[in-house]
């Protein structure tokens, strides 16, 4: 059944938590990615505070950077994004500061922080490894992802869903979202600047009487594939993880055209004090092994230049994601204010 | 005029200290632009529903069993005492997580046996839940009344012609309803304060909506909700404080003599809740152990759940001692531990939500255990209080008198005499204070310093991801630790409600 094997793929995945940072694992190496054996050891302490979303991948990828360097230690802390990114503003604030380095699921966050000036400009080396228009001066993409529209594909088939995702509330489809999540709100902001404040708001009000409410888009991706609603809101790695313990999964993925339902965002990473060892630790995520195992293992989009993207993902040149500036996600007040005044949050 | 009692001062001291949560959400709400919107009422409706539906649930499981466990005469009386309350041993949110993972399309039993079950969720799968955890307050509270009856008012009924259903219902049930009033409140209590089960069943209550908001940093918002809460929190701890015990002239207890077959058909028709209860979520957690082994799990998080209480419970029992003092010697004493009472009734994620402000402008005290620990306190000190004013109440004030008239020192009386006799109610009141914050939870996710990962915590991280299986050894920790401090608590406790060792000499 599902949730076994989707479990089981996992924790087969964490064994191989130890080995990531192996040359062995590197998957075909070209100029952009450096290998970790090229960077400098870690030494000192560090406090992340870390965006919850990936299960225990994020975690293998520290476990291992942690057992390379004995020198090292990270003190981590968990909690929602975007709880995150307002608890280091409010610290900041308040004149204090606990996290070094904030490594969020979802770009808004990042842009939220780097918008009060708290992010410490990154050297030019460093973002030079990423991907054309995922460079940016004060913060680091780490790996991308692509909003979704998961169907049960026992009882539908990708032309029953439409390919605007404005006109999903109309469809007639159930739906299953997870408003509480933090790239769901990012995909609203991206639809309330693409489509203004009162049709998104309208579109929010529509969808809410056809919606299901779970708590992560894992958990929609499940109910997705149990049938409780026909198509879902979801980041796309949750339904290849899925599919890749269940090959047989009633999934599939769907896709709307040139809209926010589509949109291309990005997990990352910015350094919230000075010195050395926050941009060596930065640079250790973007490295040919850790981009590598996160698209093997995370089916993630990995966003340094020359590693090969995750497997059973159709071509990104197929998908037509919005043209957008991903810091403006950053905007994600009002998006929450909009959604608690329709009721959604 | 009279001296005012020595632990007044001290007394009043930690009460104005429970109260500094209220005063900062007072604060925090005064800048928020909505007191009260059209959600806020689905919320509030949500809310009161499953408290209501828990009630009447927790009555009608409890009640039934309270007379079983009383007055029928059942081979092995204490097993099936100590089965059909070991529900309080085990905190709701474990209940929910494996019964959600259990039914269902998908779900465990769905996967193991190929039968089609139906899934819990929302308010029907909350309230079923609730119920299954709160039903032995009922229970318990019943029970103390019914035992405390004559059983000769229902012999008369019985001689007049009455049968014997008949005269329970208008003979034994009235006179115990103070009893069932005052597990009905302490399950409408939990209720209100439970964050796990709403969350997991994915039903919008207070609780869990304050976490969206906080997790929002609508701190603000939060807070007016946390008010909000309170208000209903408040007039439960009011109705609470007017029930009063009945008190009757003791006399024989009644005692009923069924046949084979009838004890099997009552013990069957009990079976399900222990069942649903205690059997699902301890099988539940054993195949995840068989299947997915240890892996991920460390030996702090133990360890971290284990001291944070311990210090919790020594602090409680320190400052209960001066309050338990207070409320004995006079009236004022007696209010200022009923408003530490408040604080058992301020849900964890709302002082999480106060106290992480607190924490903010008082850096020093910020991300540490000390805060923390600072929660579990103001949470937790009434069930310390309660318990160490139980023990001195009982004490006989002569014995002291009597211990200085033969030469004692005012220490020696103190280490030698008061001290033994209310040591018991003292370990009863830490071990109560230990076992709550060992299971706390949303406060324990707001406060705690970073990387300190309890089992509680690491349960709902591992819910969250997904990963189902590694809540098998916190999970069943969990229930071995919560069921570990009930026993102390029962042999620490020898009065009160939670009595189970009086029919003992049956």
């Amino acid at each position: 059944m599902q949730r076994r094997t989707f479990v089981q793929a996992l924790a087969g995945a964490g064994l191989l938590g130890s080995l990531p940072l192996s040359a062995a694992r590197a998957l075909a190496a070209t100029a952009g990615a450096v290998s970790v054996e090229d960077l400098p050891a870690l030494k000192g302490e560090l406090t992340l505070y870390l965006g919850r979303g990936e299960g225990g991948l994020y975690e293998n990828v520290l476990q291992a950077i942690q057992k390379r360097n004995p020198d090292f230690t990270l003190n981590i802390r968990r909690g929602v994004t975007a709880a995150l990114a307002n608890t280091i503003v409010a610290e900041a604030k308040a004149g204090v500061r606990r996290a070094d380095v904030f490594w969020a699921v979802d770009s808004g966050a990042i842009g939220l922080v780097n918008g009060e000036g708290l992010a410490r400009p990154l050297p030019a080396d460093l973002t030079g490894q990423l991907k054309e228009g995922f460079r940016y001066d004060n913060w680091s993409p780490v790996t991308g992802r692509i909003r979704t529209l998961p169907f049960n594909s026992d009882k539908l088939s990708a032309d029953k869903i439409p390919d605007s995702v404005m006109a999903l509330p109309d469809s007639g489809l159930s739906i299953g979202w997870a408003p509480a999540y933090a790239s769901f709100q990012s995909f609203i902001t991206a639809m309330r600047l693409l489509e203004g404040e009162k049709a998104t708001g309208e579109w929010l009000k529509a969808m809410n009487k056809r919606g299901k409410n779970y708590a992560g888009e894992l958990g929609v991706v499940m109910a997705v594939e149990r049938g409780e609603v026909d198509v879902g809101f979801a980041n796309h790695y949750y339904t290849l993880r899925l599919k890749a313990g269940k090959p047989d999964a009633a999934v599939d993925l769907a896709f709307t055209n040139n809209d926010a339902g589509c949109l291309v965002n990005a997990s990352g990473i910015l350094a919230l004090s000075e010195g050395e060892l926050p941009v060596n630790f930065i640079r250790y995520l973007l490295t040919r092994e850790v981009q590598s195992y996160l698209a093997s293992e995370a089916y993630e989009i990995p966003l340094v230049d020359g590693v090969a993207p995750p497997e059973g993902l159709p071509a990104l040149s197929t998908v037509s994601p919005p043209k957008m500036d991903l810091t403006r996600l950053a905007d994600l007040r009002p998006t929450l204010d909009l959604m608690r005044r329709v009721g959604v949050l | 005029m009279t001296r005012l009692p020595g632990s007044y001062p001290l007394a009043l001291l930690i009460a104005l200290f429970a109260l500094v949560p209220v005063g900062v959400l007072v604060s925090l709400a005064s800048d928020t632009a909505q007191l009260f919107d059209a959600h806020n009422l689905k919320v509030l409706g949500n809310t009161l529903a499953l408290m209501g539906l828990t009630v009447l649930g927790s009555v009608l499981i409890g009640v039934p069993l309270a007379l079983l466990t009383a007055y029928v005469y059942l081979p092995w009386r204490r097993l099936w005492l100590i089965l059909f309350a070991a529900p309080l041993a085990m905190p709701s949110y474990i209940g929910a997580f494996t019964l959600y993972a259990a039914f269902g399309p998908g779900g465990e039993i769905n996967n193991l046996t190929g039968l089609p079950t139906p899934a819990f969720y929302g308010l029907p799968g909350a309230a079923l839940v609730m119920t299954l955890y709160t039903y032995p307050f009922v229970l318990l509270t019943t029970r103390a009344s019914l035992l405390s009856l004559d059983a000769s008012l229902v012999n008369a009924a019985r001689t007049l012609g009455m049968s014997l259903g008949m005269s329970l219902w208008r003979v034994v049930l009235p006179r115990v309803f103070n009893g069932i009033a005052a597990g009905a409140l302490l399950a409408a209590l939990y209720t209100l304060s439970d964050f796990g089960t709403p969350a997991i069943m994915r039903l919008d209550t207070f609780t869990r909506v304050i976490y969206v908001e906080y997790n929002a940093f609508g701190l603000s918002q939060a807070a007016m909700l946390s008010l909000q809460l309170l208000v209903i929190v408040g007039l439960v701890l009011f109705l609470e404080s007017r029930v009063k015990a009945t008190r009757e002239r003791p006399g024989r207890r009644l005692m009923l003599w069924p046949s084979r077959w009838q004890v099997n058909a009552l013990l069957a028709a009990a079976l399900p809740v222990s069942l649903l209860s205690i059997v699902l979520p301890l099988a539940i957690f054993g195949l995840w152990l068989v299947r997915e082994g240890t892996a991920g799990f460390q030996f702090s998080y133990a360890w971290n759940s284990t001291y944070a209480s311990f210090l919790a419970a020594v602090v409680a029992v320190v400052l209960a001692v001066p309050v338990a003092h207070a409320a004995i010697s006079g009236k004022a004493g007696r209010i200022m531990e009923r408003v530490t009472y408040f604080g058992f009734g301020v849900p964890g994620i709302v002082m999480g939500t106060a106290l992480v402000y607190v924490g903010l402008k008082l850096p020093f005290l910020y991300q540490t255990l000390g805060l923390l620990v600072l929660a579990y306190v103001l949470r937790f000190l009434p069930l310390a209080v309660g318990s160490v004013r139980s023990s001195a109440e009982s004490l006989d004030p002569s014995l002291v008198k009597a211990a200085r008239l033969l030469g004692a020192s005012p220490k020696e009386a103190f280490t030698r005499i008061t001290l033994p006799l209310t040591l018991r109610g003292m370990i009863a009141g830490a071990a109560l204070v230990f076992l709550e914050a060992m299971r706390e939870l949303p406060a324990t996710l707001l406060l705690g310093p970073t990387g300190f990962e309890t089992l509680a915590t690491y349960l709902w991280r591992v819910y969250e991801a997904g990963y189902f299986g590694r809540a098998a050894v916190p999970g069943l920790l969990l229930v071995l630790m919560s069921g570990l401090g009930l026993a102390l608590m029962l042999t620490g406790e020898r009065r009160g409600e939670f009595d189970v060792t009086e029919d003992s000499n049956r």
